[in-house]
């Protein structure tokens, strides 16, 4: 298969005003994967299928991601002028980078017998704006897991012919797998090694009576 | 009791519908005295695999079935017949062999008639 | 009434004493306890385990129980031999409650009994038993075959051991016991609600939670 790079440039040839990003990997799998913008990605993804080198007719696999609000504290030394004196001193800046929520397209060519490419959508933040194009429409395998994707992460896919809750049930409200999700409370009673778990079982359990208290 | 042949005929009859009929009867006294009946609106609704039953469990299939059951049938017969058919093919005289030519005629012209009526395509 | 020291005594000498009640009732037990049906179903791979068992090398027809009933009309043992889902549980429930009395419930495997691996998990129940009375737990992931016949010998010495009347009588016999248990319903976090306090109460006190947190 062509590179990233060659990929991206006969995608930007082919499809007008597409802003494409080639998302590195410090992983040592090292698979570098192809951010696409929402607008454009149908159009992008028609093309993956269509055209004669690549067609990658198949996609395996379809995950999200979630990407909560990232905090990053940055040290910087600045050198102030204090008490007359010139001096370096520590400061801390706070750098708020907001979530997304990401879906990713393993997509391989079943007449052509190579792969992977790795195609990610984000999402503009994690509350709202969360609407991706769905490409079921151009990889009919896609249906079930947008669905899945839908289900645990809470991305509205448009265009999905079907797009409903497929694990969880209809009135349920949450959505799972993302990193904020606060799981029902029923830890009444848990023997278990987990000192995290324990905790939360033994909020359950009624508290034992200071001695001062009964004296 | 010369004169009544059949009386040990009726005697066993009413020995019979008695056998049958004890068991019956003491299932019946036993449920009635010991274990109390306890209907629920769960337990009264339609079996559904654990599911709320939708609708009526009354429901019509189309004739459309009952054609693909009879014409499954009758190429399930003509199966059977072929069978000592081909296996005997070699003995047979000209006579058997037209009487048969003639038989899976029959049968083919009810393909025919089946195939120009629509049957076979799935609505 | 016989006396029961007078009984014993006899007995050793070789003379066996009874009353009409008791030898009716060991009819009726004999009878329920050697023809349990189970309602066939499985959820997980506890079952292929439940199918092993009721196979020729386990052979669970020995207990008499290997008719394996479709319907839940025709059936006395459930055996929950597998994960229950929250969005599974409701449908557990109600098979449940659709089957006649006299009815019984082995919970097979890690998950039946606790939920087992997936317990910290969002959508598995921690156990059928916060729904459903259970007679018989099953522990292991999956548990043998022969761990589910050890659990269908120890219903049958239940049975047997279950009264007409008096204090220790039969669930089944008790008019005022119910044979319905609330299905649970989906909510909008959980199943709602989320355990069945009539049917299971968590411990009051954590017997030995520090076992293992070494």
């Amino acid at each position: 298969m062509e590179t990233l790079e060659e990929i991206k440039a006969r995608i930007e040839a082919a499809v007008s005003g597409a802003q494409l990003e080639i998302l590195a990997n410090d992983s040592p799998s090292g698979q570098r994967s192809l951010l696409v913008d929402d607008n454009h990605a149908l159009t992008v993804a028609m093309f993956l299928r269509n055209d004669p080198g690549l067609q990658l007719d198949y996609c395996s696999n379809v995950t999200g991601v979630d990407w909560p609000d990232k905090v990053e504290k940055i040290k910087t030394k600045v050198k102030k002028v204090v008490d007359g004196a010139e001096q370096e001193v520590e400061e801390t800046i706070e750098k708020m980078t907001p979530g997304f929520l990401e879906a990713v397209y393993h997509l391989y060519s079943m007449s052509l017998k190579h792969g992977p490419a790795i195609l990610r959508l984000r999402t503009e933040n994690r509350t709202d704006k969360v609407h991706l194009p769905s490409l079921t429409p151009v990889w009919r395998g896609a249906e079930f897991q947008e669905r899945e994707i839908f289900d645990l992460y809470g991305i509205v896919f448009d265009g999905h012919p079907d797009l409903r809750r497929i694990l969880m049930w209809d009135g349920f409200k949450d959505h799972p797998m993302r990193k904020d999700y606060v799981e029902p409370d029923d830890y009444e009673y848990e023997p278990t090694p987990h000192a995290e778990v324990l905790e939360k079982a033994r909020a359950h359990l009624p508290q034992p009576q200071p001695k001062e208290a009964s004296a | 009791m010369p004169d009544q042949p059949y009386l040990l005929l009726v005697i066993f009859i009413l020995a019979a519908i008695g056998f049958a009929l004890l068991p019956l009867g003491v299932a019946a006294l036993w449920a009635k005295f010991f274990s109390p009946a306890k209907p629920g609106p769960d337990k009264n609704a339609t079996y559904e695999c654990g599911l709320v039953s939708k609708g009526d469990a009354w429901v019509q299939f189309k004739s459309e079935y009952y054609l693909y059951g009879i014409i499954f049938l009758i190429f399930d017969v003509e199966v059977i017949f072929l069978m000592p058919f081909a296996v005997a093919f070699g003995g047979l005289s000209v006579g058997a062999f037209i009487a048969m030519m003639v038989f899976i005629l029959l049968l083919v012209e009810g393909l025919a008639w089946a195939w120009v009526k629509g049957v076979l395509t799935w609505k | 009434m016989i006396d029961e020291g007078l009984k014993s005594e006899l007995s050793k000498q070789g003379i066996f004493t009874t009353t009409f009640n008791e030898l009716i009732e060991w009819g009726y037990n004999k009878g329920r306890a050697n023809s349990v049906w189970p309602l066939q179903f499985g959820l997980a791979c506890c079952a292929i385990e439940m199918i092993a068992a009721s196979m020729a090398r386990y052979d669970i027809a020995r207990f008499g129980s290997e008719v394996f009933r479709p319907s839940p009309r025709q059936a006395d043992l459930m055996i929950v031999a597998g994960t229950v889902t929250k969005k599974m549980a409701p449908q557990v429930v109600r098979l449940y409650n659709q089957m006649p009395e006299p009815k019984y419930v082995i919970a097979m495997g890690a998950c039946a009994i606790s939920g087992g691996p997936f317990k910290q998990g969002y959508n598995v129940l921690k156990g059928i038993d916060r729904y459903i009375p259970v007679d018989v737990h099953i522990p292991g992931c999956p548990p043998r075959p022969e761990a589910l016949l050890h659990a269908l010998m120890t219903l049958q010495k239940k049975i047997e051991e279950q009264h007409l009347t008096g204090p220790q009588q039969a669930r089944h016999l008790n008019p005022e016991a119910p044979s319905e248990f609330p299905v649970p319903e989906y909510g909008e976090h959980d199943l709602v609600p989320p355990k069945n306090e009539a049917v299971w109460q968590p411990p009051k006190q954590a017997k030995d939670d520090t076992q293992g947190n070494v």
